[in-house]
């Protein structure tokens, strides 16, 4: 079932701030469709015994059954400015499509509109907001259009996750079927608890080992995973989480090809994290090319976000 | 009223933009959206109907080699990818017609649905010619895609004069598609084409085998066929006035054609003719070099003077009556008796060279020999009924045993007849459509100018003003002048050869319609037609009347006769009570000659009681009267005189 919204494009949002007597803006930051990450070393607890070089998970084995992918977008620019204070507007989708057969198709989808900035300068604003929801920055510290900028860009990485949290949810209420995460399950604690849902990271700014743990984290060959861990600083929603290693990354870069996979933290992960890991190294077809993140971007997440990206109006 | 579900969406980029005259759209995967499909587009204030043209498909794999890393290298593995790729299927439409025309205008993006069948009327132009008061639509067969199954029609306004005029067929031999799409052609427009534009008739020329010696006999059509012709409200009959031609064998008794089965015998009549017939086309039997003002004027010179009349000269031994080629021979022999017995050199007779003299009595006489059994010696002709064409009938003229000159002069003479009589509008119908295989035969791109040729050409060019049509068919169009066929108001194409597509008069085709059309199914066709801006596929039942193959089968052509056998048989197809016995009793000790001019009259004549008349044009008997034999008388003995010297 899909949930749609109507979402004229920014035109006549830009044609009404021009005419309230805005600034105009045109920037558009790079990389303003993914989150912002630091990066760091968080060691983890071991849970699962057995060497950081890792062990074969055997041969790939197609996902038995339906599967779903969650993944979601974000899209922000700064469209004006009224004296120094930045107006930026953002647009966060977030979907799953469902795979049936060998074909995937859309079964939740939702989009927001932002307007993020200022109480006063939304306030000027009035009627021009229209469908979007407007978020108000803090006031406590002085206008400064960077700084401004960056909290608004939090802004708008944490409206995605939520719309994500509410797309996967109203996934789950009607359908139990596996459903892969684009990223992290501790979002939210009833993700991490769900033992048929994983996550699936692609960045490693944060680690789970340090020095020589790390190296050996770090090469671990293709078709291996690691043992099982549990990453620090998830109180709220704990998970179990292991690497593994979808294509080989001798020649090319130590983080080639590898993931880092999350489940829910229950026995029973332990017991199926190979075939968890069977099942992904079968993910690696088809190639997710041309996309710069292909050796470590599964299809079915490319093509969530494909679509997101293609129905988006702006 | 339109289709439920759109099947596609409009998608216009700047690298492949929507225009006033084509469009692309996607759809799902499985969809029934094919090449010829005709689809609709919806937009506020506007209507675009458009055929497809070409399609496209593929998915979001930039290059080959990334599908090879993601199967490691293992072809088997490539299939087995849990999920499949995203692929697109593009089409190509080409617009048909747009509502309102003006201001013309690009596509607009919108939903495609597939036509419905008052669509498939409206894109084709069809309401300006299937409805009002006087409709003009004949029916060509259905359009059939995705369920959707609607006739289509043609305007006999533009398939038979005066608006635009002529059909010209194309396909590769050995399907049947051109013989069956005419003979199922001729049929509608005998049952369809309007009594207001007033009365049709058509003459076939069957140049090769016995493609067209069954228009009068039924086929045995499926449940398939049946529902067409119910479909598009034709009766699956055959021809009801149907008059076949055939001209005899050399032996001037037994007809030189497949249809000689005697259950066939009361509408095959011979095809005679006399010196008149032939001297009045002797062009045709002329190549370019003969082709002189010495020839021409000598040849005038017969037939104003000396075919037909008695002709006297004081340069020929006596008065000579030319009614036949062997009158002629004489003649010819008079001439060089006299030339011969002259004193001088002078070789000039009456201002004619003789070596001109020479050329004419050689080209007629080659005429008389090449086509003995068609030029008859008698002078007697048994000819198309001029002037006297039913409405509706069909005349088959079978010239496929003739050698190529003979045939030459058999179409020559009957489509210039044809010609004159409509130009005088005392041929009895108002239209006539003649049907000519092998084209490329008789209006080679390449090759002699021929009397044929331009006389086809004429035909082409101006038989519409008259109301005489040519129906054309061939195998390979870029071998026929393109004035002939570019002529054609309408064009119809089976499957075609990949050879003949690559050719440049098939250029604005799109290399998907030229694959459609490269394997098309027996029953399809793609038309062409002056309503029509684009070629659509249209689907045909089989012709209601006996395919050549089956109908030899079923009417065996009858062996050659002796020629008392042949001429009772001849006598039978007038009246079957008439036995072999008797005939063989009436002829016996006849001249073969008096013999065939008494049944070359009585199958002219068609009298009431055949026997008798028959009897009465073999004149009185002469009895053979055998002088006694007296032998040569002895020489009178007498003695040597030499003896003893």
């Amino acid at each position: 079932m899909l949930s749609r919204s109507p979402s004229p494009s920014w035109t006549r949002l830009r044609r009404a701030v021009a005419a309230r007597g805005f600034t105009p803006a045109s920037w558009i930051p790079a990389a303003s469709e993914g989150r912002a990450e630091e990066a760091t070393i968080q060691p983890a607890s071991r849970v699962e015994d057995g060497p950081l070089s890792g062990w074969a998970v055997g041969q790939a084995e197609a996902w038995p059954g339906p599967v779903a992918f969650l993944d979601g977008t974000q899209r922000y620019e700064v469209m004006a400015y009224s004296g120094a204070s930045p107006l930026v507007v953002a647009e966060v989708a977030a979907a799953v499509m469902e795979r049936r057969d060998r074909q995937l198709h859309v079964a939740r989808v939702a989009r927001r509109r932002l307007i993020i900035a200022r109480p006063a300068v939304l306030a000027e604003l009035g009627d021009a907001v229209e469908s979007h929801i407007a978020v108000p920055l803090p006031e406590d510290v002085p206008v400064h259009p960077v700084h401004d900028f960056q909290m608004a860009r939090r802004e708008v990485d944490r409206a995605r996750g939520r719309l994500e949290l509410e797309v996967g949810l109203a996934y789950r209420t009607v359908s139990s079927d596996w459903l892969i995460v684009d990223g992290s399950l501790t979002e939210s604690p009833q993700w991490a608890a769900d033992p048929r849902m994983i996550g699936v990271s692609k960045s490693h700014a944060t680690l789970p080992f340090a020095d020589q743990e790390l190296e050996l984290y770090l090469r671990l060959p293709s078709g291996h995973r690691s043992p099982v861990f549990a990453p620090a600083g998830r109180e709220v929603a704990p998970v179990y989480s292991w690497a593994l290693r979808l294509w080989p990354w001798e020649g090319k870069d130590l983080l080639h090809g590898l993931i880092r996979v999350e489940a829910a933290p229950a026995p029973e992960t332990l017991d199926q994290a190979d075939r968890l890991s069977r099942w992904l190294l079968a993910e690696r077809a088809p190639v997710s090319t041309p996309d710069p993140r292909w050796d470590r971007l599964l299809y079915g997440i490319r093509a969530v976000e494909q679509y997101l990206r293609a129905s988006s109006t702006n | 009223m339109l289709s439920p579900t759109p099947v596609g969406r409009v998608v216009a980029t700047e690298l492949k933009p929507s225009t006033p005259h084509q469009f692309h759209f996607w759809t799902a995967r499985e969809s029934a959206v094919g090449i010829g499909a005709i689809v609709r587009v919806d937009a506020p204030g506007r209507t675009v109907l458009g055929i497809v043209t070409d399609g496209f498909a593929y998915s979001d794999l930039m290059t080959p080699m990334h599908d090879v890393i993601g199967a490691d290298g293992d072809p088997a593995l490539a299939g087995q990818a849990p999920t499949e790729r995203a692929e697109i299927r593009l089409y190509l439409a080409a617009v048909l017609r747009q509502i309102p025309e003006e201001p013309l205008q690009p596509v607009p993006l919108g939903e495609v649905r597939l036509a419905g069948d008052a669509d498939v009327v409206a894109a084709l132009r069809m309401d300006a010619f299937t409805t009002g008061a006087t409709p003009t639509g004949v029916p060509l067969g259905v359009y059939a895609t995705a369920g959707l199954e609607a006739p289509i029609y043609l305007d006999a306004d533009f398939l038979l004069g005066p608006e635009a005029a002529h059909l010209n067929i194309t396909g590769v031999s050995g399907l049947a598609t051109k013989t069956s799409a005419v003979e199922f052609l001729l049929s509608t427009i005998f049952q369809k084409f309007p009594r207001h534009k007033g009365s049709v008739a058509a003459v076939c020329f069957n140049v090769k085998g016995p493609d067209l010696c069954y228009l009068d006999q039924p086929a045995e059509l499926g449940e398939e066929d049946l529902r067409l012709y119910d479909r598009l409200g034709l009766k699956p009959e055959p021809f009801q006035d149907v008059h076949y031609y055939a001209p005899y064998k050399p032996d001037g008794v037994n007809l030189n054609t497949l249809r000689t089965h005697e259950a066939l015998a009361a509408n095959t009549v011979p095809l005679v003719w006399g010196l008149r017939e032939v001297l009045d086309y002797a062009e045709v039997l002329l190549n370019k070099d003969d082709v002189d003002a010495k020839a021409d004027a000598f040849i005038g010179f017969l037939a104003e003077r000396v075919v037909g009349r008695t002709y006297s000269d004081p340069t020929l031994e006596r008065p000579t009556e030319v009614r036949s080629f062997a009158d002629l021979e004489q003649f010819f022999r008079q001439i060089f008796n006299f030339m011969e017995s002259r004193a001088s050199g002078s070789e000039i007779w009456k201002n004619h060279h003789l070596a001109t003299i020479r050329k004419v009595r050689n080209r007629l006489g080659n005429i008389s020999v090449r086509a003995k059994g068609l030029v008859t010696d008698d002078g007697q002709a048994s000819d198309l009924p001029w002037g006297k064409f039913a409405d509706r009938s069909l005349h088959v003229v079978d010239v496929a045993a003739l050698d190529p000159t003979a045939q030459d002069l058999v179409f020559a003479r009957l489509v210039s007849k044809l010609r004159e009589h409509l130009e005088r509008r005392d041929l009895g119908v108002d239209h006539v459509v003649v049907f000519v295989d092998e084209l490329n035969k008789y209006a080679p791109t390449d090759g002699p100018d021929t009397y044929v040729r331009r006389m086809l050409l004429d035909l082409s060019e101006r038989g519409r003003y008259l109301g005489l049509v040519l129906f054309s068919a061939q195998q390979f169009r870029s071998q026929v002048l393109r004035r002939v066929v570019g002529n054609a108001g309408t064009a119809l194409f089976g499957r075609m050869d990949m050879d003949e597509l690559a050719t440049p008069g098939y250029g604005i085709l799109s290399p998907a319609t030229k694959a459609k059309l490269a394997a098309l199914p027996k029953g399809e066709l793609m038309v062409r037609h002056p309503h029509f801006t684009q070629p659509l596929f249209v689907r045909f039942p089989r012709p209601p009347v006996l395919s050549g193959r089956l109908g030899v089968e079923r009417f065996p052509p009858a062996p050659d006769l002796p020629f008392a056998p042949a001429v009772a048989r001849q006598l039978r197809a007038l009246d079957p009570s008439i036995t072999t016995a008797r005939v063989e009793n009436l002829i016996e000790g006849r001249r073969e000659d008096d013999v065939r001019r008494a049944i070359h009259t009585t199958r002219r004549t068609r009298p009431d009681h055949v026997l008798a008349f028959f009897t009465a044009q073999l004149g009185t008997r002469v009895e053979r009267e055998v002088a006694p034999t007296r032998g040569v008388p002895a020489l009178k003995r007498m003695d040597d005189p030499y003896e003893g010297r």
